[in-house]
């Protein structure tokens, strides 16, 4: 598990929108919630 | 596939994004990615609008009211963030075009569900209606579905249908 109070590593992946999300791109704007999940179609 | 689990939830409008390829690669960088397993865990990681990870923990079902809480808090501590601007939305009389069997005129359907548009953009289905197969020809000169009629414009192609939507109808 990651750190608290550690840099976040930066990354860029494609939504179901198509768009493409990059963590930074947030960076002064927006906090960022990242919620895990194992598979689609299951719990989230 | 996340449009269609989005859609099954009643429509998902906040970013769900594929970690496939490498597969699990931004999950491991996060310290989530269960190699053994071949899978993510279940987990929450928050990162501030300064890139700094303010939380992170394994979970099993999630307790929304105590995230929210931890959201607030850390919220509180930053007061120079922009406000939140709420999206354009779409032009009034927004119509897209849909055919049946149809893989593209489903993301299109897709898309909408997820940004819960519902209200905002009409379906013509010009499969089941030869009236709207006909106003399709008119507007855009051909049959060819699915096509956005927005403000006066065609917009086809579904990958540029789906952005459209979404540049003007998320949060993000």
């Amino acid at each position: 598990m990651i750190e608290i109070g550690s840099d976040a590593p930066d990354f860029s992946l494609v939504d179901q929108f198509g768009r493409k999300i990059t963590l930074s791109q947030f960076r002064g704007q927006k906090h960022v919630l990242l919620l895990f999940y194992p598979l689609d179609f299951t719990p989230t | 596939m996340h449009a269609n689990f989005g859609s099954s939830l009643g429509g998902i409008s906040y970013p769900m994004l594929a970690d496939f390829h490498p597969k699990g690669a931004m999950a491991d960088s996060m310290g989530v990615y269960k190699a053994d397993r071949g899978m993510t865990d279940r987990a929450t990681v928050i990162v501030d609008a300064k890139g700094v990870v303010r939380h992170a923990s394994s979970t099993g079902k999630r307790d929304m009211e105590a995230l929210a809480a931890i959201c607030e808090e850390i919220d509180q501590a930053h007061e120079d963030l922009p406000a939140l601007t709420r999206p354009a939305g779409l032009a009034a009389g927004a119509t897209v075009y849909v055919r049946d069997r149809c893989a593209a005129s489903r993301a299109v359907a897709l898309a909408r569900t997820n940004l819960h548009l519902e209200d905002q953009l009409t379906v013509k289905n010009v499969s089941q209606n030869p009236a709207f197969l006909a106003e399709l020809k008119e507007l855009s000169g051909a049959e060819t579905a699915p096509v956005l009629w927005i403000a006066g414009e065609v917009v086809a192609e579904s990958s540029q249908i789906v952005g459209h939507l979404a540049d003007r109808c998320s949060a993000l």
